[in-house]
């Protein structure tokens, strides 16, 4: 055992044992507790927990990789995963959180005044949250498993049992406070190496400011190389692909379960405005960041490890060699290390960062605790989607309606457990690359949730007939685009896989509105209560007039 | 509870709104408008790096960010130009859950 290894064990244990002091701490008592933390918690607050439930283990570990190997190709992946609260804050939040249900599932069964509508949506639920939760268990395993010096299998086991564990024991209630730590050692662990690497590289310890200079350098770099250059459009792809993955992204973010739950957690419309707000602020320091850690990476790389007499790189590079994640294959057999012949993994730049430009032992050790926040805390928010729509959604909705409490709540922490270990051991053997997992999982929330809630907060005259035919027919596009551009080479417009949201959510929005103006409307009752969601808690819509409670006296009764 | 004008109502849905699409089309023209023309914008160059590639990596989230606090703030003053009472809200829909 050496010093590094001692150092991150001791930086994982101490967070490890921080999160499950929170989770005990605030322990859930009530279902309201469980499902959605009381409804009490402060913007600010649950502005961070919304950054860490969302900053998977792609965003924390994969993300400046992915900006790094494409250049400004990968940079639709900032744009696309930050604007999509721009379309949760501005069109669903505030409306989801006044109609006052516990889970999405239950939102679209009761505006739609459908069963059917409600299990189809508890199903795509746990097949988007499950999908996207394989890909943390797998992240956690490749940290815990290299951390501890063990197969990454065992990490993953070790990692799916502490995820279990906690989500069950506090619910959302002690996962939103779980969270909030989660984010401060996420967000520390990534800025301290690029503020550190800014320093070195740049003198200025803003890197977000200097890394205009290196990009600069690059770009003379590139060209005396004669290789593809950094910041040239559209190489990867074409711009079409670019404008898909970008709006995949976007509305995958507007109707993913695990998010918009916590908007659930607040007390008003304004106060998910506020959270929208500040969520985004905590997001944009790591989204911001990725293209400086990027480039800082790219030149040091170029700089410094390329270039070098093959025999003598730095002591780094064996151990990400050993791992089959980076190749330096002297292919024109001169001894010398070309930039040509380094091929360097998405995955693996984050992590490998702070060896390469030699950070010490500390810097290192922080990063993977901050990779397993980043990690866990997405698992955890996705075990509770799952949870819910299997014991509130299903069970208690469908199965067994007098269900008492503490019943539910059983319900509830025995699917957290089940599902956990299903993914963890689904994660022992990943069936594809993690971030092709997580693109899938966004544009099926594209092809299904986005366009079910969009319509049923914005247009009174969808009715329960337009919601299944339309959650229908974008999953099956949405599925059908991936399975045929990924195995069958079929793409319109220079779009792959990634990209398949916009014809999911196209085609369920055409059917959805085609359906429900070919049927009969909703309810009176109902679309009352969609005007009503036009207006904040104190105002009421009923019978054509509105109300507004001013806490005077009692409500007229009709 | 006391009535409202319908058309005071229905002008309050209206500002909202009408700031939302606002919002929605600065959003869609940094991010969708950029990339459009991403080639043209790439001789314009900001603090060193091309305008299109700085859009892409600090223009357009720093505008989403913007975007979202200014909404914050502003639809805080369309609910005190309205008379609404946050403290009000708050007592209505803290804990409210429809229980089945």
């Amino acid at each position: 055992m050496d010093t590094q290894f001692l150092v991150s064990l001791a930086f994982i244990l101490l967070t490890f044992g921080l999160y499950i002091g929170i989770a005990i701490y605030n322990q859930a008592k009530a279902t309201s507790d469980f499902y959605v933390a009381g409804r009490g918690v402060p913007p600010i607050y649950n502005g961070m927990a919304i950054g860490a439930d969302w900053m998977s283990a792609a965003s924390f570990i994969g993300m400046a990789g992915t900006v790094m190997v494409m250049g400004y190709d990968g940079l639709g992946y900032i744009m696309g995963w930050t604007g999509g609260y721009l379309l949760l804050t501005f069109l669903m939040a505030p409306q989801l959180r006044k109609y006052g249900r516990y889970t999405v599932p239950e939102f679209i069964g009761d505006r739609y005044g459908s069963n059917l509508a409600r299990l189809i949506a508890a199903v795509a639920t746990i097949i988007i949250s499950f999908t996207y939760s394989i890909g943390q268990m797998s992240g956690s395993g490749v940290v815990i498993g290299r951390l501890l010096e063990v197969d990454y299998r065992i990490g993953t086991i070790i990692g799916a049992c502490l995820i279990a564990f906690y989500s069950a024991l506090g619910g959302m209630k002690g996962i939103t406070w779980t969270q909030v730590a989660q984010y401060v050692v996420l967000i520390t662990a990534y800025l301290v190496p690029v503020i550190f690497m800014a320093l070195q590289l740049t003198n200025n310890p803003l890197p977000w400011v200097s890394y205009g200079s290196i990009i600069e350098e690059m770009r003379v770099l590139d060209r005396e190389l004669g290789i593809s250059e950094y910041v040239v459009p559209f190489t990867e792809g074409t711009k079409w692909q670019f404008l898909a993955l970008m709006f995949t992204l976007m509305a995958g973010t507007a109707g993913l379960p695990h998010v918009i739950v916590r908007f659930y957690t607040v007390s008003t419309m304004k106060a998910a405005r506020w959270s929208g707000a500040w969520a985004l602020l905590f997001i944009g320091l790591l989204y911001l960041s990725a293209p400086a850690y990027a480039a800082f990476s790219r030149f040091i790389l170029m700089t410094q490890v390329a270039g070098s007499p093959i025999d003598q790189l730095p002591a780094w590079t064996a151990s990400w060699v050993d791992t089959g994640m980076l190749q330096v294959a002297d292919t024109s057999g001169d001894g010398v290390l070309q930039w040509q012949e380094l091929q360097i993994a998405n995955d693996i730049v984050v992590m490998a960062t702070p060896e390469i430009a030699n950070l010490g032992i500390f810097v290192i050790g922080l990063m993977a605790a901050g990779a397993m926040a980043a990690a866990l805390s997405t698992a955890g928010g996705l075990m509770i989607a799952i949870s819910a729509s299997l014991s509130h959604d299903i069970y208690f909705r469908s199965i067994n309606p007098n269900a008492s409490d503490k019943k539910r709540l059983a319900v509830g922490r025995w699917s957290i457990v089940l599902a956990s270990l299903a993914a963890g051991v689904i994660a022992l053997n990943p069936p594809g690359a993690i971030t092709q997992i997580v693109a899938w999982a966004f544009a099926l929330a594209s092809g299904s949730f986005f366009p079910a809630l969009l319509l049923g907060v914005w247009w009174k005259r969808s009715n329960a007939k337009g919601v299944i035919a339309g959650m229908l027919v974008g999953l099956s596009v949405t599925l059908g685009y991936i399975f045929a551009a990924k195995y069958g080479g079929f793409t319109i417009l220079g779009i792959i896989d990634t990209g398949a949201g916009v014809f999911g959510a196209s085609a369920a929005i055409i059917a959805n509105v085609v359906v429900s103006l070919a049927t009969k409307p909703p309810s009176q009752k109902i679309q009352e209560e969609v005007i009503d969601l036009r207006y904040p808690e104190q105002m009421t819509y009923r019978d054509g007039e509105v109300w507004l409670d001013d806490g005077n006296d009692v409500p007229p009764s009709k | 509870m006391k009535k409202i004008d319908k058309k005071v109502a229905d002008s309050y849905f209206k500002t909202r709104t009408t700031l939302i699409m606002i919002y929605l089309a600065i959003g869609a023209t940094v991010s969708y408008g950029v990339v459009l023309f991403a080639e043209p914008l790439s001789n314009i160059t900001f603090n060193g790096i091309p305008l299109h590639y700085y859009m892409g990596a600090q223009g357009a989230v720093l505008t989403f960010i913007i975007l979202l606090f200014v909404n914050a703030i502003v639809s805080d003053r369309v609910d005190k130009k309205y008379g609404i009472d946050e403290a009000r809200n708050e007592s209505i829909g803290s804990g409210k859950t429809v229980d089945h």
